[in-house]
């Protein structure tokens, strides 16, 4: 998971994701719609490739790169778990500061 | 399941939001209160055998909980780190034993999670209601993302969002 956080941090490969999510993209698309360099696609490409965030699909002549979304399916259920915990926390915390709150009324009356 | 907590990630931390319907003050003395903070922090059915709280800067606290059918007692320790009452209190979190010596979520089977996290909770009152923000840090990711990268936690979600 260490190395999805370390690919998401980057702005550039973020914004390649969200191109890819949209569909799989040519190299030379994602040059056009980044306003970047081909060496400089390419090469965030290949980190995001490493990583499993995105794959080649070859047709013929030309390479689709897609997305994968394995790594963030991990770290979505990593954080799912921290989702839950803190959930049901919070709910007994919530139900708890009820009871206080009435306990206080009815001392009150 | 309810799901009024949103949560959030940030560079590798763990960011949690919620609004209680209760004061301030009362919501304070819900974390720092031992008597209190026993009733809601275990999970539901759990019993506290132990909750020793040293409530100052660089006071620790050791609590056990006991799973209903009295097999099983979860320990953690920490310490606080900063104690702003009513609105912010910052304290470590790990696993631990019943002597209170710390115990690496690793040595459980547990390779995501490192063995001190640190929790961070803010206080703010919003027209007699309380919002509550909690961020837990220290999970190993964090040192190695981009500080720089910004918003990436809504990047996150929105790419989170294609998963089927």
């Amino acid at each position: 998971m260490a190395n999805t956080f370390q690919a998401l941090a980057d702005p550039t490969r973020r914004k390649i994701l969200d191109l890819l999510r949209e569909k799989p993209r040519l190299v030379g698309d994602l040059v056009d719609l980044l306003d970047i360099s081909q060496p400089g696609v390419s090469k965030q490409l290949k980190v995001l490739r490493e990583v499993g965030l995105v794959q080649v699909r070859i047709d013929a002549q030309r390479r689709w790169y897609e997305l994968r979304p394995d790594p963030l399916i991990e770290v979505d259920t990593w954080l799912g778990a921290y989702r839950q915990l803190w959930d049901a926390r919070f709910d007994r915390l919530d139900t708890y500061l009820s009871e206080l709150q009435r306990n206080e009324k009815e001392n009150d009356e | 399941m309810t799901n009024n907590s949103t949560v959030t990630i940030e560079q590798g931390d763990i960011i949690v939001e919620r609004i209680f319907d209760a004061p301030r003050d009362l919501v304070w003395q819900a974390w720092t209160d031992p008597k209190h903070f026993m009733q809601w922090w275990g999970p539901q059915g759990f019993t506290s055998p132990l909750a020793d709280i040293d409530l100052r800067v660089g006071g620790k606290y050791h609590l056990g909980m006991t799973s209903p059918d009295g097999q099983q007692t979860m320990y953690n320790i920490g310490t606080y780190t900063e104690i702003t009452p009513p609105e912010r209190l910052v304290f470590t979190q790990s696993m631990a034993d019943a002597d209170g010596n710390l115990v690496s979520p690793a040595s459980m089977g547990m390779t995501d999670m490192p063995d001190e996290t640190e929790v961070i909770v803010t206080l703010e009152d919003v027209d007699g209601k309380t919002k509550l923000t909690l961020r837990q840090i220290g999970f190993p990711e964090s040192q190695m993302t981009d500080m720089a990268g910004g918003g990436w936690a809504q990047a996150f979600e929105k790419l989170a969002a294609t998963l089927s």
